[in-house]
């Protein structure tokens, strides 16, 4: 059972704060993402759980015991790195055994955990070989199992795919995937690739500027994210943001253009404003003569269509607002074309102008 | 192109490497020559006869002059080995842990090695004779050491700071301390940078002057720059003497300058754009 | 903050202080406590093996020297050749360096030619200088007497101008090539795209060197610059070698008189004063030297 306790754990470097009150409980056998733009704070937690950088403030226990003062190799956690860190002038087999060699555990037992975890991986015709003869995701796979010999209590893996090309990276998600599965140990990842969180996450930890944004399983932060931070940062094309006014039919009105909507089912309490997002993908374009008047329908003119593939983005102007939508692939509108769009309320999020904090949907405040 | 530029070109290369080479290809001529032919009217500009003996001279009549070059190797070599231990630790420390005075040390150590030799002098002298020091090997190399740790120091600190610092991470998770980690892992990829600034230490060692001209006061400890510049001549300087024996000083720098160009130059630069 | 250390960190940072720790203590005994122990001599009187003990003079020294003509003498030749070796260094060093930086055959031994006069002693340097000065069996006069440019032989450094001269051409022949490499280096590093969009721009040769090379230059010029004059201020076994600071004292740098008067006249105390004044004028260099760095960041 190793469950590792994040108390209010913070860093500081002189006055500038780099992680703010983290305070998080990791279950066991959980994968955890932390997901955030690069400098949010992320890494320094995730370096921190495994004592490469000191604990400012907080306190930090890893299956019960205080961590804080504990030297990285005592911690009972193993580490993969971005750039694979393998020692360049060490065998394969000497870069998985150093560990256990430094534990002074006894040879034939080495052997025999390294065999094993090479035989897992596919590494065992190269154990002799060194790191530069391999290709990028055969290193990883080595860095990988270094840290498997070890049976750590905790994973620790910083951004391990983002060296790798896309196929490559896509291929080795799914090892990791089968790879906590079979093991089950706790884990915690970094990165800042959504795809990669919203895949391998049990629960994914999206922080902002040092402190955690949101705390939730893939699905609750794309369906409710928590602020318009984590709304805008989670989905790909991000979020359309719409700043809207309360008019005098306590329906809204656009701040710019003239896009206007009914009364809406969010908790607003009193207030005069609001930012309405709505993703791209939730922007239903429907075929001509298909507007039956439910919903909230409006005339969009395309500015531009780009074919992603499978997809399309088009770029819409709706009654002076831009707003940007995915289609499919297959027989998309193009430039000029005017269409008729929907917004389905239940798709649509509604954030503080000030805060940012989502509004809870409730029933529409009439004020007039 | 077109073909005057590269003629003009040419013609500058081979101007720079003729004055480039032109004293020393003049003294190892004259080392070349007899004594009749190092002073004969009109000039001899190509030896003849074309001898050695002044080589087997050096050998037979004063072997002090192979002693000198031998106090050389000796303290160069010393000086290379304790300035890349104690300098690469140091290097080390200051580019890989967060020290509160850190920043400070760096700038204090460049500063210092601004300091002209000729400043430590009266001060060195006193206390290596009160030491014992005066007319030893440790003597001058500790000397010639902390003349040129600052330069060991900034080279090395900025050749690691070039390594990916995850490496040392990995082994720190792994559960090496860190002088284990400076031992197996960063002296073995650091070989290009501590080669580089071996080579000029050696060569600044070899070349020193002022240090080596007071702390060496007894002829047979004498290193090579200073044993031939005082080389005693009975009226004038015995210039046949003095060619060869500077010919077989300056051939150590020669082979090294010309195997190890390369480092040299990276070093340097390196070290200069710090 | 001492308090608030993690013990992690404490941990590492006793260790670092420990690996630091031979490196500041050689460089103490060598450079700082010999620096400060001078600044105590020079206001003092002492005798050398210290069986006389060190009484206070106050600025004594400092007084003397202030009258000493001799000791104004090698400060005015020490700026002088520094003045003048220094411009000639730089303008062969960047010729040089541009030259290098071209393509041509033989690359590797015109590189090697640059270096060689660096690497070897300066010492020995000079004394192949003075043997091609020679007045008597000199390379230089053989040829200017056998080509009848002169007809009697030119006394190289027996003449007080000519004396300066011969020592700054040996200083320009050993240090441009340090110009070069360093200038060299800059100039690898201008990326080759910029005279590619100067060259759309129809830039001549010229103007290429005027308007991208030389203002990119300028760091590394600097550098450069700065490191050489210091060298040159501190100048020793070149006049020591070349001249012995003569003819009388033409030549004689600020270097070479403190050493006579500590080694020859074994006058130590004021031989400190002289350092001390010498260290000042170089440390107010140095600090310069480090402004700039810190600048370029």
């Amino acid at each position: 059972m190793t469950v590792v306790q994040l108390d209010r754990i913070g860093k500081s470097y002189g006055g500038f704060k780099a992680v703010e009150e983290f305070d998080l409980t990791i279950h066991d056998g959980e994968f955890l993402v932390l997901l955030g733009p690069s400098g949010c704070g992320k890494s320094t937690t995730l370096r921190m759980i495994a004592g490469l950088e000191s604990i400012s403030t907080g306190l930090l226990s890893i299956g019960g015991a205080p961590m804080n003062d504990v030297e990285p190799k005592d911690r009972g956690v193993a580490m993969v790195f971005q750039n694979y860190a393998l020692y360049p002038h060490k065998s394969v087999y000497d870069n998985m055994a150093m560990a256990l060699k430094l534990q002074k555990m006894p040879k034939a037992e080495i052997q025999k955990r390294v065999g094993d975890t090479a035989e897992m991986l596919g590494l065992t015709d190269y154990l002799a070989r060194k790191p530069a003869a391999l290709s990028g995701g055969q290193r990883q796979r080595v860095a990988i199992g270094r840290a498997i010999v070890r049976t750590p209590k905790v994973f620790l893996f910083d951004e391990p795919l983002s060296n790798l090309d896309a196929k490559l990276r896509v291929k080795m998600r799914m090892e990791l995937q089968e790879l906590h599965d079979r093991l089950g140990v706790t884990s915690v990842y970094v990165t800042h690739d959504q795809i990669e969180a919203m895949t391998l996450a049990d629960r994914i930890v999206i922080m902002n500027g040092g402190v955690v944004a949101q705390v939730g399983s893939p699905r609750e932060v794309y369906d409710t994210p928590a602020d318009e931070f984590v709304a805008g940062f989670i989905g790909s094309p991000s979020m359309n943001f719409i700043d809207l006014r309360r008019n005098g039919d306590d329906g809204w009105t656009s701040v710019e253009g003239h896009l206007a909507l009914p009364p809406l089912s969010f908790d607003t309490g009193q207030r005069a404003d609001l930012r309405l997002g709505v993703r791209p993908e939730h922007i239903e374009i429907l075929d001509p003569g298909a507007d039956d008047g439910i919903g909230m329908t409006f005339d969009a003119k395309v500015l531009l269509a780009e074919l992603l593939g499978a997809d399309a983005l088009l770029n819409l102007d709706v009654d002076g607002i831009r707003l940007l939508a995915r289609v499919s692939g297959t027989e998309h509108p193009v430039a000029g074309d005017r269409l008729r769009i929907r917004f389905h309320e239940a798709q649509l999020h509604a954030f503080d102008c000030e805060s940012g904090r989502a509004l809870e949907r409730g029933v529409p405040t009439l004020v007039s | 192109m077109n073909k005057r530029p590269r003629i003009g070109l040419y013609t500058l290369v081979a101007l720079s490497v003729v004055i480039s080479f032109l004293p020393i290809v003049w003294l190892i001529l004259t080392s070349l020559k007899n004594t009749a032919g190092i002073y004969a009217w009109p000039p001899q500009y190509w030896p003849d006869p074309f001898t050695f003996d002044n080589y087997v001279k050096i050998v037979t009549e004063s072997p002090e002059l192979l002693l000198y070059v031998l106090n050389s190797f000796i303290v160069a070599l010393g000086c290379t080995l304790l300035t890349l231990t104690i300098g690469g630790l140091a290097g080390y420390a200051l580019s890989r842990i967060k020290m509160r005075w850190g920043a400070v040390l760096m700038v204090f150590i460049l500063a210092v090695s601004m300091f002209p030799p000729v400043s430590l002098l009266p001060s060195l002298f006193q206390n290596f004779l009160k030491l014992g020091l005066l007319n030893t090997y440790s003597g001058l190399i500790i000397a010639h050491a902390g003349l040129f740790l600052p330069f060991t120091v900034w080279m090395l600190a900025s050749y690691f700071r070039t390594l990916p610092p995850e490496i040392e991470e990995a082994a720190r998770m792994d559960g090496m301390g860190l002088m284990r980690i400076f031992l197996t892992i960063v002296i073995p990829l650091s070989w290009p940078g501590f080669v580089a600034t071996g080579l000029i230490v050696f060569i600044f060692s070899w070349n020193e002057f002022p240090l080596a001209l007071v702390l060496m006061t007894q002829n047979a400890m004498r290193t090579a720059p200073v044993g031939i510049s005082l080389y005693p001549g009975e009226y004038a300087f015995p210039w046949e003497t003095i060619s060869t024996a500077t010919v077989i000083a300056i051939i150590p720098i020669l082979v090294i300058t010309a195997i190890f160009q390369k480092q040299i130059v990276g070093g340097l630069t390196a070290g200069a754009g710090k | 903050m001492m308090s608030s250390l993690s013990p992690l960190d404490r941990r590492r940072q006793q260790t670092g202080l420990a690996f630091v720790t031979p490196t500041l203590l050689v460089i103490s005994l060598i450079l700082v406590y010999p620096i400060l122990q001078s600044i105590v001599l020079s206001f003092g009187s002492s005798s050398i093996d210290g069986s006389e003990p060190y009484r206070f003079v106050g600025l004594k020294h400092y007084m003397t020297l202030a009258g000493d003509d001799r000791f104004w003498n090698s400060l005015w030749v020490t700026l002088t050749f520094t003045a003048l070796s220094i411009p000639l260094e730089l303008i062969l060093g960047v010729g040089l360096a541009v030259l290098m930086n071209e393509h041509f055959r033989g690359k590797g031994l015109a590189r090697l030619a640059v270096l060689f006069p660096w690497a070897l002693p300066t010492a020995l340097n000079t004394l192949m200088w003075r043997w091609m000065y020679n007045a008597d069996y000199g390379l230089f006069n053989a040829v200017a007497l056998q080509s009848g440019i002169v007809e009697r032989p030119i006394n190289w450094l027996g003449d007080e101008t000519l004396a300066m001269m011969s020592m700054v051409i040996v200083s320009v022949w050993k240090t441009s090539s340090f110009m070069a490499l360093i200038i060299l280096a800059g100039l690898q590093s201008i990326p080759r795209e910029l005279y590619e969009a100067g060259r759309m721009d129809g830039m001549s040769k010229w103007q290429e060197f005027r308007e991208i090379t030389l203002p990119l230059l300028r760091g590394p010029i600097l550098v450069a610059l700065i490191v050489r004059s210091m060298d040159a201020l501190r100048t020793f076994e070149l006049p020591f070698n070349l001249t012995d600071g003569g003819p009388v004292t033409a030549t004689e740098s600020l270097s070479l008189y403190a050493y006579k008067v500590i080694f020859d006249f074994i006058e130590f105390n004021y031989g400190a004063s002289i350092v001390v004044v010498q260290f000042l004028v170089i440390f107010v260099m140095s600090l310069a030297y480090i402004f700039t760095l810190r600048n370029k960041d």
